[in-house]
């Protein structure tokens, strides 16, 4: 098990730049997820990780180990594809002797060591079967098990959960989790769902266009995002344009179309962006940050109510509450939120 | 009017019939080859029991003597023997050059793969008498090679008119038959799977002789069948390229049809190539099915 550290790493496809000076540090044992939307490079991160592309800038470390330059066969890494790619060709046990048996070892450990990594990933009694005859969650579990069973430096997933079902996606999720602390790896998850990012990940890394946009932990991405784009991509996300007056008791104040708002936040002066998530604004009557508003639609969403609200100044804004309010269309009222749920970013990216 | 046009409409979106069963799909694929390849072959079977005859194609009167005469002669072996040496040495030949061709076909990026497979099938449209002719300029005792070699002083060397020019040929005419295949293959296999294998330590010879040679056998075996069955009853090439030099079956039984005249005989040669050619191909289909079966496939 190692650390990782990306050192300003770019890597170039033709005139595409796929990842720009990225620079990344991954803590021992630390599951991090790459998280952004297709073509943000998360993928060519993983590839060059894994060595099977060499960056034209920047290095590599897994622990004190400069990797840049060496060849995957070399880097000790354990990867799960989104497709798996087990061999279809060997039974489940002779998928996961592989790793095993390249590296020379004898056929009793190689016999004790696959029993034994088939035994924590639940597959004992399918050693014979071949990977066509199993399920996707079945061999799911088998590509998990060929990457752990070679006690690999740092495991790889690459969208490992793509090809599942919505509920054995939730499931596999905890089990990747709690397998990734049993083994206590350092691992990198890549992912385009920002729920499995969020649900699984010590700290999430947001990609866009090759570029770092911010690495935090998962609830501090929600709450404190860098950026407006990094505000808008992970869940939902309101936004008040403003200007920032000045500080009062920590906060920022800053006016709105909606009126004066005080908000958590760094930003200087200028035009900005309150963000306030869906879930913070409250129906009330009374409170700091009021906001004038009159219902326009309601969304049931099973556990949720979604409501939209049009404010003053062109502002649309979207509640979500528990069913126990019952916005009607038409209904005037008044949101508010707490100042430390908001959060002030720059308007621009 | 008004009418007419929504029944029209209706009857376009009526739900599609299921297909037509099997038979009605092979019925006419099937006449085709029954009335232009199975009756001339069941009269080549029939010619081939037939009596030699003066003066004629053949007589009447049905007889072992075609067969007995083929089989007893040492000569007719030998010929056979070659038919089948040639083709599978051709086989074998286009087999590793086409390999690696096929698969950096099926490697290659996404939009130039076309345009590789058409480089690949163009040699197609130019039929094989023309490209021997054209092996012929280059091979030939006053080819350009030989001249390139005397000029630097090397000599002459007999690069036609014997087995070295005929397998050149067989090979370059069958090569993208045999790429085609493999190619095709060797597609099926995700890069993935590959990729697996070297991050689990396999080094790249590794990874090809464990995962990628497996994966790829079900196309080794069919471009195998298809060249060695080509080359197997190939005859302009042998007899441009072999001159008289390289005798396989092809050249007798053209020879001994029109030459010589000898109907029954002829048949009976086609058949015997084409019942040994049988038992080769069962042989081999036997153990292909066998080893996709014991590695899983």
């Amino acid at each position: 098990m190692a650390s990782i550290q990306l050192d300003g790493v770019t890597k170039r496809f033709g005139p595409v730049v796929a990842v720009r000076g990225l620079s990344l540090q991954v803590r021992e044992g630390e599951l991090l997820t790459l998280l952004g939307p297709s073509g943000c490079g998360k993928t060519t991160t993983l590839r060059l990780l894994a060595g099977f592309l060499t960056p034209e800038e920047g290095r590599i470390f897994f622990g004190e180990l400069d990797v840049t330059r060496l060849a995957p066969e070399h880097r000790n890494v354990g990867i799960v594809f989104q497709n798996y790619a087990l061999f279809p060709h060997m039974t489940v046990a002779q998928n996961v002797a592989f790793g095993l048996e390249v590296r020379g070892l004898p056929g009793r450990e190689i016999r004790s060591r696959v029993r034994e990594i088939l035994e924590r990933v639940q597959l004992r009694g399918l050693e014979q079967r071949y990977p066509h005859q199993l399920s996707g969650g079945q061999q799911q579990r088998v590509a998990l098990a060929r990457a752990l069973v070679i006690n690999p430096e740092v495991l790889l997933l690459d969208e490992p959960l793509a090809n599942l079902d919505a509920k054995l996606r939730e499931e596999m999720r905890f089990y990747i989790r709690h397998l990734q602390q049993e083994f206590r790896i350092t691992t990198i998850y890549v992912t385009h769902d920002q729920a499995e990012a969020m649900a699984l990940a010590d700290r999430i890394a947001l990609l866009r266009d090759g570029v770092l946009q911010q690495v935090a932990r998962p609830e501090e991405i929600y709450r404190r995002p860098q950026s407006k784009w990094v505000a808008d991509f992970v869940g939902v996300c309101n936004f008040i344009p403003g200007r920032v007056l000045g500080q009062e008791d920590g906060f920022l104040v800053v006016q709105t179309p909606v009126g004066l708002l005080r908000c958590s936040g760094t930003a200087g002066p200028g035009r900005v962006l309150v963000c306030v998530r869906p879930e913070s604004l409250r129906p009330q009557a009374e409170g700091p940050n009021r906001i004038a508003g009159v219902v326009r639609s309601r969304t049931f969403l099973g556990n949720l109510l979604d409501v939209r609200v049009f404010c003053p100044g062109e502002v649309v804004l979207r509640v979500q509450c528990p069913l126990t309010w019952d916005a009607q269309p038409g209904e005037s009222l008044h949101l508010a939120f707490r100042a430390q749920d908001a959060w002030v970013v720059s308007e621009e990216g | 009017m008004a009418r007419a046009a929504e029944m029209a409409r209706l009857r376009v979106r009526r739900p599609p019939r299921s297909a037509p069963p099997a038979v009605l799909l092979l019925l006419p694929s099937g006449l085709f080859l029954a009335a232009f390849f199975l009756v001339p072959y069941g009269n080549m079977v029939r010619m081939s029991f037939l009596a030699k005859a003066e003066g004629a194609a053949f007589a009447n009167g049905v007889t072992l003597e075609n067969y007995l005469r083929i089989l007893q002669d040492a000569f007719y072996w030998r010929v056979i023997g070659r038919t089948f040496w040639l083709a599978g040495l051709s086989t074998v030949l286009t087999l590793l050059l086409g390999y690696p061709v096929a698969y950096a076909i099926a490697r290659a990026p996404g939009p130039r793969r076309p345009l590789l497979l058409m480089l690949l099938l163009a040699p197609l449209l130019v039929g094989a008498v023309v490209r021997s002719y054209g092996w012929m300029i280059l091979l030939g005792r006053v080819g350009l090679i030989n001249q390139t070699l005397r000029i630097l002083g090397v000599g002459e060397v007999e690069l036609m008119y014997n087995t070295f020019g005929v397998v050149i040929g067989l090979v370059h005419v069958y090569l993208p038959f045999m790429v085609l295949a493999l190619a095709s293959a060797l597609e099926q296999i995700p890069a993935e799977v590959e990729l697996a294998a070297r991050s689990l330590g396999a080094a790249p010879w590794r990874t090809f002789w464990r995962v990628t040679w497996p994966l790829s056998l079900p196309g080794v075996f069919s471009g195998s069948m298809l060249v060695f069955v080509l080359a197997l009853s190939a005859y302009v090439i042998p007899i441009l390229l072999g001159g008289n030099n390289v005798l396989v079956m092809p050249i007798l039984i053209v020879q001994m049809l029109l030459d010589a005249f000898n109907w029954p005989v002829g048949s009976a040669m086609a058949m015997v190539l084409f019942g040994l050619a049988c038992v080769v191909l069962l042989v081999y289909v036997k153990t292909a099915n066998r080893v996709l079966r014991w590695i899983g496939r």
